[in-house]
């Protein structure tokens, strides 16, 4: 392994990496504006110019490589200088309207001025006037004027989508990203853009003027819109006593993770952030004669142990129905699968989910639950819930809204009217809402923690990224509740009180989740 | 020959009488029909092709033009040799030879004379370039402006492969070779190697990021060879004449002749082939006619619009690589431009500022702004609003500019610049008003 000196500090770094990776590695930032990892090294920012002893001019960092016994001075007087005449340059041409920017807070060109310019501008000749607000795409919006021509845009449809809907136009100071003139870019990768934007030249229509970046709060969690299971990063509002909160989370990020999303989140997950907080089911209601009253969890456990308890003593356990969905996490599937199954020896199982769709062929899968690939893991080869298999049933404990996406709602409220007792646990509002006895609102993906098992069978854990405001509580805390009550195996239960710990004992019971 | 250890200086009648028995690119211009393949063979054309295919090995071919010093005419001046023995020869890939006929740098005129007057010249050395190196493909990119040339290589092209001397099996070797001309379509920088690269592969003229040089990873990814015109053109006497004749025509480190394009004001601009080491004062006083209208000398640009500027006093220097470094300058093309006292320099900094700003592809950043802010300042002198301090800011950002920049195009707009700066600072200042 070749060992190189950074500014005086020895590393070991592997033979082919760059000299700004390995500056990385030994925790030294060299700034960078057209380098992003997942591309061929451009070099045209000239942003990361080093100095690298023995060589007479300064070396791009990017896209030199490193051998043995090289020597890099990343702060050395000239290297400082050649930043700032670089910031300079870029600044000279640049409109400076960071205070109705987007980016402003989070743009690059701002940050590495902070950082390493500082100097009063010098620039006296009239600036170009450029395009605005060119729309590029579907969410998209190119301001020329901000645009650096970093080309990171064109080198992400080059080389990630191939789709090379963008390019340079024109040549020298005229220089500008265009497309083709009578299509947009039209991709389900295309928010992409905006994010590894370094700056505010490609805005996305969707966050655009909306909020300010540094009001938002980031947190870090996984996408459960289909079974790709990509990380993200959920900015969302933490409210603001002036700012009266009309939503919660204002975008999704794509997070890095090189096993599973790359850098990258397709369109349907960066886009589906409005179904957080649109539509959700916010009171726990107990519907007795078309009357709703509220009630609280502890009392609908009870009226539902009770109810399974009569059940169960009367040996009717056929006539206790449970609805499942994918959706739903390792933990709450296994403990569904501990209580429902191997605690009680109930038998009628089924599973509500959404229908599948189309898939694009890379991140987004055909199913649209997040959890079918751990659903399997668990040992749960569920039937497909039909309306008429439900006759009969006393009791059923529904998971999920998807039985009312599925066809012949009439039927359905037929069969359900023939049920004694239906539970519903949601987190968004539904044809079966009227269906149902009990409503208890649950916590989407993004607002519980625990984990899923993506299409390839990778365990990612999580932590809330939102919190959960509704008057229910996750799944896996009532399945719990739901043990305690009937007194199932009350010894292994009874240490549980966090998805952790859930999670210890499905990797003690099933080898899946050992790995 | 004695001299040929030294550098030429003299300025008189007799030494402008021996280098004219010296001509060896140009010795033949005045044949008329040179360009026609009959007229070539009978001064002796494909001899040299034929020496190397037939009697010499691809190596003994490359180590005879490493040992004749023959360095780029392009304006690196980086040994041809050398450069050829940089391509791999154990790999699976096509090799291929690009000709750069690209003729941007302002005040060059060199290759247009030799590709028109003598295109079998060139095809004869690209044959032999392509022998040494392995190569079956070759590719002339011609600027877009030299539409009737482009149309003359055309036709030699076709006569060569009507004789044998192209396609397959030259002379009956088992040697063969194709030659494409393609034009450009009047950018700057596709001069610039990699840029030429680009743009021969469809794409749009950027320079590449260096390593891998193109010698390793070129044209489609390929070992590539790429030489200018006036250097292919000089193969063939190295191998015809030998190198050590070679470099008894120039200097010991510097083979060869150069041909030297006189432009500006003097009497008689045009192209002159003198031994490189011909000193700078005699090609325009001896070779060019001296000043037009006997007026007063007061700058050289000696190596095409990129090289620094050189004042009256500075022109006893021999023309050649080394020395015009010593200089503070370059021989580039070897362009001469000369600048009379009547001429505003400030004219001199517009022309050069207009140009760069002009011709920068816009890839990287530096040249991108650098050079049109430049042009603004400048633009701004000129039309009499200047400010103190605007020539400190054209020098800070020259420098900025200069060994920043991701190709060689931003030493070139810098370096003139800096020069011109530096040297008639006292001149450029008077158009500020109140400074």
């Amino acid at each position: 392994m070749p060992k190189i000196f950074i500014d005086g500090q020895a590393i070991e770094v592997e033979a082919g990496w760059t000299v700004l990776k390995a500056a990385e590695a030994a925790g030294v930032h060299i700034p960078h504006l057209c380098y992003h990892p997942a591309f061929a090294p451009e070099g045209s920012c000239r942003m990361c110019l080093v100095e690298i002893e023995g060589l007479p001019k300064l070396e791009l960092a990017c896209s030199t490589t490193v051998k043995d016994g090289l020597k890099v001075n990343t702060q050395s007087p000239k290297v400082v200088e050649a930043r700032k005449a670089v910031l300079e340059f870029l600044l000279a041409e640049h409109p400076l309207d960071c205070p109705i920017c987007d980016q402003a807070g989070e743009c690059k060109l701002q940050d590495y001025f902070e950082e390493y310019g500082l100097f009063r501008s010098q620039f006296k000749e009239t600036k170009e006037k450029r395009e605005k607000k060119l729309r590029l795409g579907r969410n998209l919006i190119l301001d020329r004027e901000r645009c650096i021509l970093c080309t990171r845009c064109v080198r992400f449809l080059n080389e990630i989508t191939k789709t090379k809907d963008a390019g340079v136009l024109n040549r020298g100071l005229r220089s500008e990203i265009g497309i083709f003139e009578s299509e947009l870019i039209d991709n389900n990768y295309s928010g992409n853009l905006a994010q590894i934007c370094p700056v505010g030249a490609i805005t996305d229509l969707d966050f655009r003027f909306k909020t300010r970046v540094w009001l938002l709060e980031s947190r870090e969690s996984i996408c459960g819109l289909c079974s790709r299971g990509c990380n993200i990063t959920i900015d969302s509002h933490p409210g603001h006593p002036r700012i009266p909160r009309v939503r919660r989370v204002y975008r999704i990020r794509a997070r890095e993770n090189p096993d599973v999303n790359s850098y990258w989140i397709c369109d349907y997950g960066r886009y589906g952030y409005a179904s957080l907080d649109e539509n959700r089911e916010d009171q726990l209601v107990w519907r007795k004669d078309g009357r709703l009253t509220r009630l609280s969890w502890d009392r609908v456990v009870q009226i539902l142990g009770q109810k399974v308890k009569s059940l169960t003593f009367h040996r009717r356990t056929d006539r206790i129905g449970i609805v499942l969905n994918s959706n739903l996490t390792n933990e709450e599937l296994f403990l569904a699968d501990r209580i429902f199954r191997k605690g009680l020896g109930l038998h009628k199982f089924w599973l509500a989910d959404p229908p599948q769709e189309k898939g694009d062929g890379w991140l987004l899968t055909p199913e649209r639950t997040a959890n079918r690939r751990g659903l399997q893991e668990i040992g749960w080869p569920l039937p497909a819930a039909e309306p008429r298999e439900l006759l009969g049933l006393d009791l059923l404990l529904i998971f999920g809204p998807y039985l009312a996406s599925g066809p012949g709602l009439a039927d359905l409220k037929s069969v359900l009217d023939k049920v004694e007792t239906k539970a519903l646990f949601t987190s968004h509002v539904s044809g079966l809402d009227g269906l149902v006895d009990f409503i208890i609102p649950v916590p989407v993906i993004a607002e519980k923690g625990g984990s899923l098992t993506n299409v390839d069978g990778r365990v990612q854990t999580f932590a809330p990224a939102l919190g959960f405001e509704g008057e229910g509580l996750p799944e896996w805390r009532a399945l719990l509740d739901l043990a305690r009550e009937l007194r199932v195996d009350s010894k292994y239960f009874w240490p549980m009180d966090t998805p952790r710990a859930v999670f210890l004992a499905l990797q003690r019971e099933i080898p899946f989740f050992r790995r | 020959m004695a001299f040929w250890t030294g550098t030429r200086s003299t300025g008189s009648w007799k030494a402008w009488y021996r280098t004219l028995n010296e001509k060896v690119l140009t010795r033949h211009f005045g044949v008329e029909g040179l360009h026609r393949i009959d007229i070539y063979l009978k001064y002796g054309g494909y001899g040299a092709a034929e020496k190397a295919l037939k009697k010499m090995t691809p190596s003994e071919v490359l180590e005879e033009v490493k040992k004749a010093n023959l360095r780029g005419r392009g304006g690196a001046g980086f040994p041809a040799g050398v450069k050829w023995g940089f391509v791999p020869q154990n790999i699976p890939k096509p090799r291929y030879l690009c000709v750069n006929a690209d003729e941007g740098e302002p005040g060059t005129f060199k290759d247009r004379y030799l590709m028109s007057h003598n295109p079998h010249l060139l095809l004869e050395g690209a044959i032999i370039a392509s022998y040494a190196v392995g190569i079956h493909s070759a590719f002339i990119y011609i600027r877009g402006e030299y539409e009737a040339i482009a149309l003359r290589l055309e036709e030699a092209i076709g006569e060569a492969l009507g004789k044998g001397y192209l396609g397959e099996k030259i002379l009956g070797t088992e040697f063969g070779l194709n030659v494409v001309v393609h034009r450009g379509a009047g950018a700057y920088i596709c001069g610039e190697e990699t840029a030429l690269l680009e743009s021969l592969e469809g794409k749009r003229g950027h320079p590449r990021l260096k390593p891998p040089f193109p010698a390793s990873v070129g044209l489609f990814g390929c070992p590539t060879v790429i030489n200018n015109v006036e250097t292919l053109s000089n193969i063939p006497f190295i191998i015809q004449n030998g190198a050590e004749w070679f470099i008894r025509q120039g200097l010991p480190k510097d083979g060869g002749t150069r041909i030297f394009g006189v432009s500006g004001q003097v009497s008689k601009p045009g192209i002159y082939e003198l031994p490189l080491g011909t000193r700078l004062r005699s090609i325009i006083f001896d070779h060019a006619g001296g000043m037009k209208d006997g007026k007063k000398l007061k700058a050289v640009i000696p190596g095409g619009m990129s090289a620094p500027i050189l004042t009256a006093d500075e022109i006893d220097l021999p023309m050649d690589f080394d020395s015009l470094v010593g200089a503070g300058s370059m021989l580039g093309s070897a362009a001469i431009i000369v600048i009379d006292e009547e001429t505003s320099i400030l004219d001199v900094l517009e022309a050069v500022a207009k140009f760069y700003s002009h011709e920068s592809c816009g890839q990287c950043t530096p040249c991108r702004i650098g050079t049109s802010w430049i042009n603004k300042i400048v633009r701004r002198l000129a039309a009499g609003q200047g400010e103190p301090g605007d020539i400190d800011t054209i020098v800070r950002l020259a420098s900025n500019i200069k060994g920043k920049t991701l190709c060689p195009l931003g030493d070139a707009a810098a370096l003139p610049i800096l020069s011109i700066c530096q040297k008639f600072r006292s001149e450029l200042e008077r158009y500020i008003p109140h400074a």
